[in-house]
């Protein structure tokens, strides 16, 4: 029952942290720039593509492509954000839904002409294969990095936003838009930057995903997307507190819902927002 | 994969070219110089196909799509069915149903499609079942495995259009069950789709090896949605249950990921007895590469290795050379449903639907997996595909079937009229 348990959570952590990557970009993007970014899970995707692509064809090791795949990642972020979302900021919220959401379509049309629409079955890392005993179960030492990793980028986040005078400016042009111009911040540049920023977040998410699920496919954005969307809805919008916290919750509800609840496992995460949207809809740690 | 996917240019290509396509030597079947006395088929063959080009499960639809042109431009270069040519149009069927239902309405009503074929999910393909009743037009189901398919729709129910060449679920549930049997394990798990494919094989499965080895217990189920990611949990579940066997029929891209982390949760080493009914789907090996362990015991609805006939051999090889790749199952249905639509129409000497549905049943067919036959009363095609146990081979980079077992389907398909003990398997006589 002890074996039982540790596993269920550790099983629940590291799947939480992979969300968390993801949320943290996509609830940063909203808080700053107050876009839906529906396309958010396609950097995802693109990061665990090019993260391959740079390990199989470029022959780099698997940290270097961590690091490369991002970036290019980050460069489609700054033209998505820089010629096509800022068009739409004066515009009612559905006109950003439709625009960023027919950049899902056409980000997933892209990777099936570039790299085909068969899944591909990725290499495996030298080094991060390997498993430990853990009360008496193997688990794989690449998850403990990954449960290593998520609070690594929370501190660092953290950090950036309170302690930094630019993460500052990022809370003063999130807070009052005018008022941050007004005082010289160039707010479009800004927005542009933050939008980078999350991109790769997400992006570093997928090239993390790439030795855990050993799989690439077209979908694979939107599969982690909707968990996300979940995360960042219960945690509050903007919130990344509320996002970390959210995304271990998510995590460890499905570990323990698909061990102990079978029947409902799915449905616990539904539960959980359902329940938040209607005694709490602003999410836990709305910042309003 | 590498981008070696068919490109839509290419299907064009297929499409304009077919006289180029004589270049590649002559089909498996050739024309039996029957339709020269059946004038009486006017204009192109239309056949609407769909299969799943969208998506996680995106490269199946691709591999339906090399073997059902492949066969286009075999069959037009040798002279088309019955002297007309066959025009195809390819439709993503997205495996939603409502797009399942979409695409059979849009081939029959606006495009005029005289055959339809493909489908992926059990749930599409029951969805679609009593519209081609409306419809009126054949229905060769190439992929979607649901014993109710046949067994309902068609036979209970009467839906004459709808056929199937693929081996439905009892190869999946029954075939397994007695694979099983012989097996020393007498506990068994599943980490099985959350969905209708899922929860049938597995009490299939169940009740038939109940039947066969006595005192055989199940001590454990985990269903994994689709789309899942994660099988960690899962795993966890059939690891603290303890079973001596598994049994999955995860598929495609969700398998590879399930075996990954089941490797790496040292799974295999405390269960020796794994069943993958659908592990030997060519994605799923070529995927897994070196990383599918030895002596896991899977099947499909053909393997390329067998039968270890010429014909099949040939076709492997012009395959190969055609796309680059190995043929994957549905690659297989898909070629042989122009096949068989070809010998029902030269037989019937007629395209309409009546006429080509009295053709199909009973119809025996060569392909690539052996002989085929049409059953009367559920229109289910019976044939023969092999177990095997993973092994690896210095002639390719992917595990294959090592030892194989063959139990004739006639010993484990569900036998018309479906009721009772005495249409499941074992059988009595």
């Amino acid at each position: 029952m002890v074996q039982s348990l540790v596993h269920v959570c550790l099983a629940g952590i590291s799947a939480g942290m992979f969300i968390w990557l993801v949320a943290s970009g996509l609830t940063l993007i909203f808080g700053v720039l107050r876009v839906l970014n529906f396309a958010h899970g396609s950097f995802y995707m693109l990061g665990a593509y090019l993260c391959y692509t740079f390990l199989r064809f470029a022959g780099v090791d698997f940290w270097l492509g961590v690091l490369l795949g991002p970036l290019v990642v980050c460069v489609v972020g700054y033209f998505m954000e820089r010629f096509l979302l800022r068009h739409v900021y004066p515009l009612e919220l559905p006109y950003q839904l439709l625009l960023t959401f027919a950049m899902v379509l056409i980000f997933d049309e892209l990777v099936k002409m570039i790299w085909g629409a068969g899944s591909i079955g990725s290499p495996t890392v030298p080094g991060l294969s390997g498993s430990v005993s853990i009360a008496g179960r193997d688990f794989p030492v690449y998850n403990l990095f990954i449960i290593a990793v998520g609070p690594l980028v929370a501190l660092g986040l953290w950090a950036m936003l309170e302690k930094m005078w630019w993460g500052r400016i990022i809370r003063a042009a999130a807070s009052d838009r005018e008022m941050a111009a007004a005082i010289g911040v160039k707010v479009p540049a800004l927005y542009t930057g933050v939008f980078v920023f999350g991109a790769w977040l997400s992006a570093l998410g997928g090239a993390l995903a790439v030795p855990y699920v050993g799989l690439l496919t077209t979908g694979m954005g939107e599969a982690i997307i909707i968990e996300a969307f979940v995360v960042v809805v219960i945690g509050g919008l903007g919130s990344l507190k509320g996002a970390f916290l959210g995304a271990l919750v998510i995590g460890l509800l499905t570990s323990f819902g698909t061990r102990f609840i079978p029947t409902l496992d799915m449905f616990l995460t539904f539960i959980l927002m359902a329940a938040v949207l209607l005694w709490r809809p602003q999410g836990f740690f709305a910042e309003s | 994969m590498d981008g070696q996917g068919m490109k839509r240019r290419d299907f064009i290509k297929a499409g304009l070219l077919t006289a180029a396509a004589s270049a590649l030597g002559p089909g498996v079947m050739k024309p039996v110089g029957l339709w020269a006395a059946t004038p009486s088929i006017k204009g192109p063959v239309k056949v609407g196909y769909q299969a799943v080009l969208s998506g996680t499960l995106a490269g199946y639809g691709e591999f339906h799509k090399m073997g059902a042109v492949m066969a286009v431009e075999e069959i037009n270069a040798a002279g088309g069915i019955a002297g007309q040519k066959i025009e195809m149009e390819i439709r993503d069927s997205t495996l939603a149903a409502p797009t399942a239902i979409q695409n059979v309405r849009y081939f029959v009503d606006s495009w005029g499609a005289d055959l339809l074929a493909g489908v992926d999910s059990s749930g599409q393909a029951l969805a679609v079942a009593p519209v081609m009743g409306q419809l009126d037009r054949v229905l060769m189901v190439t992929h979607a495995a649901t014993e109710k398919l046949t067994e309902e729709e068609v036979f209970k129910k009467g839906v004459r259009q709808v056929f199937r060449i693929c081996t439905p679920t009892y190869q999946d549930g029954n075939a397994a069950a007695f694979v099983a049997k012989d097996l020393p394990a007498m506990s068994w798990a599943t980490i099985n789709p959350k969905y209708e494919y899922g929860f049938t094989t597995w009490n299939m499965f169940k009740e038939t090896l109940g039947k066969l080895k006595p005192g055989v217990q199940f001590t454990a189920e985990s269903w994994a949605p689709f789309g899942t990611t994660d099988f960690r949990p899962h795993i966890n579940t059939i690891m603290d249950a303890k079973p001596e066997g598994l049994y999955s029929v995860v598929w495609a891209g969700e398998l590879i990921t399930m075996m990954k982390q089941a490797k790496q949760a040292g799974l295999f080493e405390k269960i020796k007895h794994v069943m993958l009914p659908v592990g030997a789907a060519m994605d799923v090996l070529e995927g897994l590469g070196a990383e599918m362990p030895d002596n896991i015991w899977i099947s499909g609805r053909y393997f390329f290795l067998y039968p270890d006939t010429p014909q099949n051999k040939d076709w492997v090889a012009r395959f190969k050379k055609r796309w680059n790749h190995y043929p994957a199952y549905v690659s297989e249905t898909a070629y042989s449903t122009m096949f068989a639509f070809k010998k029902a129409i030269e037989a019937a000497g007629s395209k309409e639907t009546g006429p080509v549905i009295k053709a199909l049943e009973g119809m025996e067919l060569d392909g690539p997996a052996g002989k085929r036959v049409f059953r009367k009363e559920d229109h289910q095609a019976m044939y023969d595909v092999p177990w095997g146990l993973t092994v690896s081979s210095p002639n390719y980079p992917f595990k294959i079937m090592g030892k194989q077992i063959v139990i004739p389907a006639k010993e484990f398909f569900n036998r018309p009229p479906f009721e009772g003990d005495a249409s499941k398997p074992p059988f009595k006589s």
